[in-house]
């Protein structure tokens, strides 16, 4: 099964897991969108997260604050937030605001969700 | 564009449904057959614009335009009277009631498009021009009004707000004499939320930096509360900052900082221009997010420039962002300038893709004098000084 809401497109892996293809950019204009999906996500169960940064080119502060709220709503419940295939620009950010600490990276979405079995 | 609602209210089945279809190519549309029917469509979503009939069974138009004008949530909303009364009476009724416009059946569809259009337009200006004053309101009260001043340094600062920025931060005091607090921050998101979350920020922090100051000097201690605050207290929930806290002594030329995941200062002098590497976790993500403190001792004619996430995002004409590495080498090409940051951004900005920076600019310089034999601070004021955000006019050196 694949759903796409607006430019996110979500796959289950296990019953716990998905893996969100963030795409080209999550930013002002539609980190709402974002936590609407990952919101529909963890009312259905799901607790773990694999974010596929592959082709983002643009992560902006209200983008990355998404991710921070969804971390903040399923750390309590033992879930994960991971990142996969993190993109250059990416990368930046996530140097900048020192968050590698808290979001463990995978050079794969494939090594990220076997991590996550 | 479907980012408009709009609320349909007609009893007739066939214009109901070909407005339905014919609006519902440009907006979201709602409907309803008649006034009460309308007024639970609204009590379920605010719609951004009414179009109804005037005769309807149950509850007609003007009871329903009534009905909406006695409520102040509803009172603004766009009304347009679609109806087969040509009278002028019933036309003056209506525009009496506060209705915006007033369509004649038969009508033509493109007119009422037009006329929607402009409903719309004319809303959404309004809308903009009041977010642009009450975000300029609270970008000047997060800004600073005046700087330290303390002999045998200079202080310099710029901000420049965008309309649709986000929530940078500035503050200092001086709880003690010779000792300074001064606070650089950006609270994640954009637009006029971010700069309300930005604002209710900086009033948890200072509140906490006042009572926390009597018992520790540490900015890492300082920040490792300020982050508690926000995981444990619900009203903040949603607020994420990065934040640079420097305690600075000039009488021991020191300056001790913790960083939450902010820009990284520049430490720059005449020889030499570096990054100050130390950071640790943005705020408001781990409750148990450790903090340190690192000092960096600043020699005579050496600055430590800090600044927020705008200046270093900034699109080259090479198509990259300016980036640490860039933004080190301008910060060093500005120093010894009389106007050092003014000369910093117009640097920058020479070499950029486009003409203007894209998001907020905040640069704070602060350099100790290289002629300066002894650095003390000037007996001023005895007790603390906080500033208030409703103080005179900024004060630059």
């Amino acid at each position: 099964m694949h759903v796409t809401t607006m430019s996110f497109a979500v796959e289950p892996w296990t019953q716990q897991t998905v893996i969100v293809r963030v795409g080209k950019a999550l930013d002002f204009r539609n980190a709402a969108d974002f936590k609407a999906a990952c919101q529909d996500q963890v009312r259905a169960g799901v607790r773990n997260f694999v974010l596929d940064f592959s082709e983002t080119g643009i992560l902006d502060s209200t983008g990355l604050g998404s991710i921070f709220s969804l971390y903040r709503q399923v750390s309590p419940m033992e879930g994960q937030v991971v990142f996969a295939a993190v993109s250059r620009p990416v990368q930046v950010v996530v140097q900048l605001t020192r968050t590698y600490k808290v979001f463990r990276q995978f050079p794969t979405v494939e090594a990220a969700r076997e991590a996550l079995r | 564009m479907a980012d408009h609602s709009i609320l349909i209210v007609e009893d007739e089945h066939t214009l109901r449904r070909l407005l339905e279809y014919r609006l519902g190519k440009h907006y979201r549309v709602r409907t309803a057959a008649n006034g009460e029917e309308a007024l639970e469509r609204v009590a379920e979503e605010m719609p951004d614009l009414i179009v109804s009939d005037i005769m309807m069974p149950r509850m007609d138009g003007f009871a329903l335009q009534a009905a909406l004008q006695e409520r102040k949530e509803t009172r603004a909303i766009p009304f347009i009277f679609l109806t087969a009364k040509a009278d002028e009476q019933s036309r003056q009724r209506g525009r009496r009631t506060g209705v915006d416009d007033y369509i004649t059946k038969p009508f033509d569809i493109e007119q009422l498009l037009t006329r929607i259009g402009r409903l719309l337009e004319r809303t959404k200006l309004f809308q903009s021009q009041l977010d642009a004053r009450i975000g300029q309101d609270f970008s000047q009260r997060l800004m600073p009004k005046r700087l330290p001043d303390v002999a045998g340094w200079k202080s310099h600062f710029h901000n420049a707000p965008k309309e649709a920025g986000g929530g940078d931060l500035f503050d200092w005091n001086e709880p003690e004499k010779g000792t300074f607090f001064i606070t650089i921050g950006d609270v994640m998101g954009k637009g006029l939320q971010a700069k309300f979350y930005a604002f209710s920020f900086l009033g948890y922090l200072r509140s906490t930096l006042h009572t926390m100051l009597r018992d520790t000097r540490s900015p890492a201690t300082l920040l490792r509360r300020v982050n508690q605050v926000l995981m444990d207290d619900p009203p903040m929930e949603e607020t994420f900052a990065s934040l640079l806290l420097l305690r600075w002594e000039p009488a021991r030329n020191l300056v001790t900082y913790a960083n939450a995941g902010h820009c990284r200062p520049v430490v720059v002098s005449a020889s030499e221009s570096r990054i100050a590497p130390h950071s640790d976790l943005i705020l408001g993500l781990d409750r148990n997010a450790e903090f340190e403190d690192a000092e960096i001792e600043l020699k005579p004619g050496t600055a430590l420039v800090a600044y927020t996430d705008g200046l270093l995002e900034q699109e080259m004409a090479e198509g990259h962002q300016l980036g640490e590495a860039g933004l080190s080498e301008s910060v060093s090409r500005s120093f010894g300038k009389s106007e050092p940051v003014r000369h910093l951004l117009e640097g920058v900005l020479s070499r950029s893709r486009r003409s203007e920076f894209a998001d907020d600019i905040l640069v704070f310089w602060l350099e100790r004098e290289a002629a300066a034999a002894v650095a003390t601070t000037t007996p001023q004021r005895q007790a603390p000084r906080w500033f208030s955000p409703f103080a005179e006019s900024a004060e630059r050196r």
